[in-house]
């Protein structure tokens, strides 16, 4: 047993990969508490090296582990002795992972060459994105360029496109998209608004006359070890890929570890959900980058982050019942950019705050940006309602996008109009 | 009264939705929701919150038209284990899939192999032309799903169909088991489900224990 796991490791080091090959994934719905803890025993066995797509969580809630080949007969044979059914639900990772791997090829994907003959209209990889701002750098060098704001955990470079016509420090607007991994739109969004941003300023219209004022910060992949998990592993991945001690389980929300309300009604304090708020609040450095970079700006006057779907405009609070000071002006600027917005395709969007219109949620962004004193904080749930959710077909990326900008435009007009 | 725009108001209608297409829903019928126009409460002493909701549908295969309805849901008090009461009034028609359905039936039942599908869609959005009737069935079974077991604090939506196997009975119902996944809004879960879907063009959708 000892030396295939040796050579498998040795040629993992020698080729800086890791290989799926033979690796099965099993499904276990425990059906008695017996079962349920010879389940929970495999969770100690470290030298198996069990992946568990979906832990143990309780009687009649399916198991997913992710067995590497040389632990699976070890571990079905620990079932079957135990008599505890399980079904292979993967024959063979790696199978499935050259597949999808070939099928993203196949939709004409290379890196991009220069950002005119990017192909917009599709999805990309963390590679094909990076390479694109890179190009959109060196094509416009007075316009853009790329800063560094941290690493995330599993120390991927945290990107920002800084747009800008001079001055120092000017008051700046902030757009953040991916921050939820799973919501391709938003990222897809992103990098349309940096070639739009680029594009009004070489014609002179749009948001040429907000940059003659005011800088803007963009950061399209906000989680990027989540975007890599959404494109390797599992496609409704939400959270970062955090690995806290105490807990088998991974990831923390991005959306519930910020210092606003933490921890209070509306996450959770357990590690194996998708609103796991984390350790403490900023335990996650795309969080905590993000922290350091607006406290260390302090001038930024309009926070926008955008998340999907659900075809929502919302302000702060989320953690709380009590409206914002500001409450009745960010209604009436919401009314406007939506408005905006649904005037291209006729989109329909609702607004209002985060607590009355979808949800009680603490340790949100914008909350703690609202009360870091930046007025314009706005969370946005792009399209759809449902039909396709996380799912959106790419032909809806530049519509959406497009229609978006609109109301980001307002946005963005309304706070150089009404400095503070 | 509810401003439609606030969540109690839209969960209801998510399970309305649910409801009506487990009941009306099709391989060649998608109901979607285009607008809720109103919404109001009624909290019923001893029994639970009563929603009453005019809405405006769309079928995604006919955007064109819109059809309108009003509906009840009953959230039971306390109980977890008990399904909303729902009640829906479609006003008008809609539209007929009488021919859609006869053909999709004779296609099924003419396969030699069992139809075995994944991934619909798959992660870029992509459902193939002809596994989209196999995806509003996917709806009319996950419907049953999110009406039963919906409360005032969740609200679901059918994420992906993770795997469909249609299986060959030797009565005249179609029979596809599904393994879907739903999103749960409020938790932010996404839970698979098995269901097990019946369907005849005539006598519509059912779904197997």
């Amino acid at each position: 047993m000892r030396l295939p796991v040796l050579l498998a490791a040795l040629v993992a080091v020698a080729t800086c990969t890791e290989t799926f090959v033979g690796h099965q994934v099993l499904r276990i719905v425990p059906q008695s508490d017996e079962e349920l803890q010879k389940v929970q025993e495999l969770q100690d066995l470290e030298h198996l090296q069990l992946d568990f797509w979906l832990a143990p969580r309780g009687l009649g809630l399916p198991v997913d582990i992710r067995v590497p080949f040389p632990s699976v007969q070890a571990v079905k044979a620990h079932l079957e002795a135990s008599g505890v059914s399980y079904s292979i639900m993967i024959e063979d990772v790696q199978a499935l992972l050259d597949e999808e791997q070939m099928e993203m090829l196949r939709s004409s994907r290379q890196l991009p060459l220069d950002t005119n003959t990017f192909n917009y209209e599709a999805y990309h990889t963390i590679d094909e994105i990076y390479s694109f701002m890179d190009l959109l750098v060196a094509e416009n060098p007075n316009l853009v360029s790329k800063l560094e704001i941290g690493r995330s955990t599993e120390n991927r470079p945290l990107y920002v496109l800084k747009f800008s016509t001079g001055g120092t420090n000017r008051p700046a607007i902030w757009i953040d998209t991916g921050i939820h991994s799973r919501e391709w739109v938003t990222q897809a969004s992103g990098v349309w608004f940096a070639k739009k941003i680029v594009q009004d300023h070489a014609n002179n219209e749009g948001v040429a006359s907000i940059l003659e004022t005011m800088d803007i910060f963009l950061e399209i992949v906000t989680n990027p070890d989540g975007f890599a998990f959404t494109q390797t592993k599992n496609r409704l991945w939400r959270k970062t890929r955090s690995k806290h001690s105490g807990s088998i389980c991974v990831g923390v929300d991005p959306n519930r570890n910020w210092d606003a309300g933490f921890g209070e009604a509306g996450a959770s304090g357990n590690p194996c959900t998708e609103t796991y708020h984390g350790p403490y609040p900023n335990s996650e450095p795309e969080v905590k980058s993000i922290v350091d970079f607006v406290k260390s700006h302090g001038n930024i006057k309009a926070f926008v982050s955008i998340h999907s779907y659900s075809q929502l405009l919302l302000y702060p609070y989320g953690y709380t019942n009590t409206p914002v000071p500001d409450q009745q002006e960010l209604h009436e600027v919401s009314a406007k950019a939506v408005a905006a917005l649904s005037s291209l395709y006729g989109t329909k969007y609702k607004y209002g705050s985060i607590i009355t219109t979808i949800y009680r949620a603490s340790g949100g962004t914008i909350d703690w940006t609202y009360n870091q004193g930046i007025k314009y904080s706005f969370t946005f749930e792009l399209r759809d309602t449902g039909r396709y959710g996380f799912l959106l077909p790419a032909k809806q990326i530049v519509p959406t996008a497009e229609e978006t900008w609109l109301a980001l435009k307002v946005i963005m007009e309304h706070a150089r109009d009404n400095m503070y | 009264e509810l401003p439609p725009s606030h969540f109690p108001a839209a969960r209801a209608a998510a399970v309305a939705l649910g409801y009506l297409r487990y009941l009306r829903g099709g391989p060649g019928r998608g109901l979607q929701l285009r607008e809720l126009r109103r919404a109001r409460r009624q909290d019923i002493d001893d029994v639970g919150h009563k929603y009453y909701l005019e809405l405006e549908l769309e079928d995604v295969l006919d955007k064109d038209r819109t059809v309108s309805c009003t509906a009840e849901v009953l959230y039971h008090l306390g109980s977890k284990s008990s399904a909303p009461d729902v009640q829906v009034t479609v006003q008008g028609e809609l539209r007929s899939t009488e021919e859609a359905d006869q053909e999709f039936y004779n296609r099924i039942r003419s396969l030699e192999e069992e139809l075995v599908a994944e991934n619909i869609p798959d992660s870029h959005g992509n459902v193939p032309p002809e596994l989209e009737p196999i995806h509003l069935l996917a709806w009319a079974a996950s419907g049953y799903v999110i009406w039963q077991n919906s409360t005032e604090n969740t609200k679901f939506h059918l994420a992906q169909v993770k795997h469909v196997k249609q299986v060959k009975r030797s009565d005249e119902d179609l029979q596809f088991d599904y393994v879907v996944l739903l999103h749960e809004m409020v938790s932010q879960e996404v839970l698979p489900w098995e269901v097990r879907l019946l369907w005849h063009p005539r006598r519509g959708a059912r779904v197997s224990r």
